[in-house]
């Protein structure tokens, strides 16, 4: 990967190539299981930063990620990852990516440290190298005395922590973990999230994040690519995708929701309620003012009142029910998992 | 399809109700959030580069080796065995050993005692054969444990713990992964089994101060064993380890080349009882080896059928066994297991 510092008449400014130059690579790239068609006509240029691979179980995530990994070969088409070609440079891609697998891949028996170790020595690194690396990555993912104790006594959140640790001991440029926030509790996730965030901004390496949970992928990546039967349905920011969704006032109001319901109705606002909750299209700056006289009129008190902001999980849904997935929030797709196969 | 076909501009998001489904006018008791104590630890989370270069693929497969083998003297920062496991792999070892001490006592007593003891356990075809391929104690209860406990984990622990991925997620092919697995239990194997008959056979020369004669006597009958020797190695490694890569339990593993290694035995045995046939014994994998090491000590062969049938089955047995771990290695999966 390469930066340039260039020196401009303000001072200086960092130009960052990543920025524009793909990292990853796929064009028209096609896998089949025997009949079954698992990743169709993938075309995408990544860029650098962070970014969440999202899509319901069986989509094609897996199969995407092992095409990336040099794993296993592509039907057709072709891809680059950091420049190499993803059917014949498998092993120089794997030894510049950190794969965090979603499933529990440490060895039991080992010392967290000693774990770490072994993962940079599989590279290629030395013993010597290998383990001062990995204190530093343990350290890093916030395991101290930790490192000491055998991963058969950990929690889920020290196994994933080390599990990072381990894909992240050779300083690779690309990190791909597959649902890294998997069973944690509150303060591991948020911990994780901001490590992840952390490697992308202060260690200007890419992320490419799987996860069913879209508040994580919105608080790490910037980008997201929505893959669903296969095919790659969404390539865009967050915030892009974000500013094309309806534009609302959310109220919650006290003492008359139904009556405050019509009122708005009446002055022939684009109204809609749940229970106390009503939410009203932001026509212009007058939709406010429209409202506190509807408020006023009705005599109901509006406990609540501010410009409802889509988060990942509004646009996904969208994006799903728009591709006639039944769907009714992302907890659905962990559901779905525990009956259908992935691919 | 791309990314311009879903249109979502203009769409209406979820909603989700506030404090309760109604929306009467009943009374609302809040709650309020408990906010969790902060344990106060000072952590200066900082992402630290590494510039380093990644050594070339014989460090890779190095790693693989050296973290099976060292584990048995050192399960430190290496692959964790069990200390009974250890302790008893050290028994056969020290077991295989145990003409040394007869070796040296037949040296030192002289006379006819000594020439007793060098009968019994000095170096002729018969003892050279027997310190590989006799049947009591040591392929009854040494070589087929030793195998057992060196392979029942090897790839078993791999599926039952995921990690595969470990490997297969870096660069490591899988060829690699199941070379050095193989390299590895082959190599322990070759340690306790053809080092012990090395050590009993250079001992012995020491021991009675042999010369140039008896090596030029000896030395073709020693590498004969030798070759038998690791042709037992080979072959109990691949049957082994093919059983360790068809499951996820150690146990299995063991168990499953303990059954195989007597269970055929016992079987030709009963057959030969009742029929007076030895063909059989071509089911054995250890009196396959057997009748291959008679033939390459020079000793008179005891079974029936022809020494072919044995080279053969011994092929095919390995290859059976290879051939079965190539295609369960290829199906160990990075993303599930």
């Amino acid at each position: 990967m390469h930066r340039d510092y260039v020196n401009t008449s303000n001072g200086g400014t960092l130009v960052d190539e990543d920025q524009v130059e793909p990292v990853i690579t796929t064009k028209a790239l096609r896998k089949m299981y025997g009949p079954h068609l698992a990743l169709d006509d993938a075309t995408l240029e990544l860029p650098s930063g962070a970014i969440g691979i999202l899509g319901p179980n069986g989509a094609g995530k897996s199969t995407f990620f092992k095409c990336l990994l040099g794993l296993i070969g592509v039907t057709s088409g072709e891809g680059s990852v950091l420049g190499h070609d993803i059917r014949t440079e498998g092993d120089i891609i794997r030894s510049k990516i950190g794969y965090m697998p979603e499933y529990n891949s440490l060895d039991p028996g080992l010392f967290a440290i000693d774990q770490v170790r072994y993962c940079g020595e599989l590279l290629g690194m030395n013993s010597k190298v290998a383990m001062q690396r990995a204190h530093e990555v343990l350290e890093y993912v916030g395991l101290k005395d930790q490192r000491y104790r055998k991963i058969e006594t950990f929690s889920t959140g020290m196994i994933q922590a080390t599990k990072l640790a381990c894909a992240l001991v050779h300083d690779p440029e690309i990190l791909i973990c597959d649902e890294p926030t998997n069973g944690l509790d509150r303060r591991a996730r948020s911990f994780m999230l901001q490590t992840l965030r952390r490697t992308v901004k202060q260690g200007k390496r890419t992320v490419l994040m799987s996860s069913h949970v879209m508040d994580d992928v919105q608080e790490v990546c910037d980008r997201i690519v929505l893959i669903h039967n296969g095919r790659i349905v969404v390539h865009r920011s967050i915030g892009d995708l974000v500013s094309k969704v309806e534009r609302e006032i959310e109220i919650v109001v006290w003492g008359g929701a139904k009556k405050m319901e019509e009122a708005l109705i009446s002055m022939d606002l684009k109204t809609r309620r749940l229970g106390r909750v009503i939410r009203i299209k932001l026509e212009d700056d007058s939709t406010v003012n429209q409202i506190l006289e509807a408020a006023i009129s009705t005599d109901v008190q509006v406990r609540q009142l501010y410009e409802y902001e889509p988060d990942l999980e509004d646009v996904f849904l969208l994006i799903m029910e728009k591709l006639g997935s039944e769907i009714k929030g992302s907890s659905d797709l962990i559901a779905i998992a525990n009956g259908d196969a992935e691919i | 399809m791309s990314s311009e076909e879903i249109d979502i501009g203009g769409s209406q998001t979820r909603m989700e109700v506030a404090f309760g489904a109604g929306d009467s006018d009943s009374e609302a008791s809040a709650v309020v959030a408990k906010k969790e104590a902060s344990l106060g630890a000072i952590f200066n989370q900082n992402y630290r580069p590494w510039e380093g270069t990644l050594g070339p693929r014989w460090m890779r497969n190095y790693a693989i080796f050296r973290h099976h083998v060292y584990g048995l003297i050192t399960s430190k920062g290496h692959r964790h065995y069990h200390p009974m496991v250890r302790l008893l792999i050290l028994v056969i070892f020290l077991v295989s050993l145990s003409p040394i001490p007869m070796l040296f006592l037949s040296s030192l007593l002289g006379g006819e005692d000594g020439s007793f003891l060098d009968k019994m356990w000095g170096i002729n075809r018969y003892n050279l054969w027997g310190q590989v391929l006799g049947f009591f104690p040591r392929n009854l209860c040494l070589w087929p444990l030793l195998t057992a406990l060196v392979v029942g984990g090897m790839i078993s622990d791999d599926r039952q713990n995921g990690t595969s991925a470990l490997y297969f997620s870096r660069p490591v092919t899988r060829l690699d992964y199941t070379a050095m697995k193989y390299v590895s239990a082959a190599t322990i194997l070759g340690f306790v089994i053809v080092f012990s008959y090395f050590l009993y056979y250079t001992s012995a020369i020491v021991f009675r101060s042999e010369g140039w004669a008896f090596l030029e006597d000896t030395l073709p009958i020693f590498l004969g064993g030798v070759l038998a020797g690791l042709t037992l190695v080979i072959t109990y490694t691949s049957i082994g380890l093919s059983l360790s890569s068809i499951s996820q339990s150690r146990f299995f593993a063991a168990i499953g080349f303990l059954s195989i290694i007597f269970g055929t035995k016992l079987v030709a045995f009963l057959v030969e009882s009742q029929f007076e046939t030895t063909f059989l014994y071509i089911l054995s994998p250890y009196d396959c080896l057997a009748h291959i090491g008679q033939y390459l000590l020079g000793l008179p062969l005891n079974y029936d059928h022809p020494l072919s049938f044995s080279f053969v089955s011994i092929i095919v047995m390995n290859s059976v066994a290879i051939a079965l771990l190539v295609s369960r290695v290829s199906s160990l999966e990075v993303t599930r297991e």
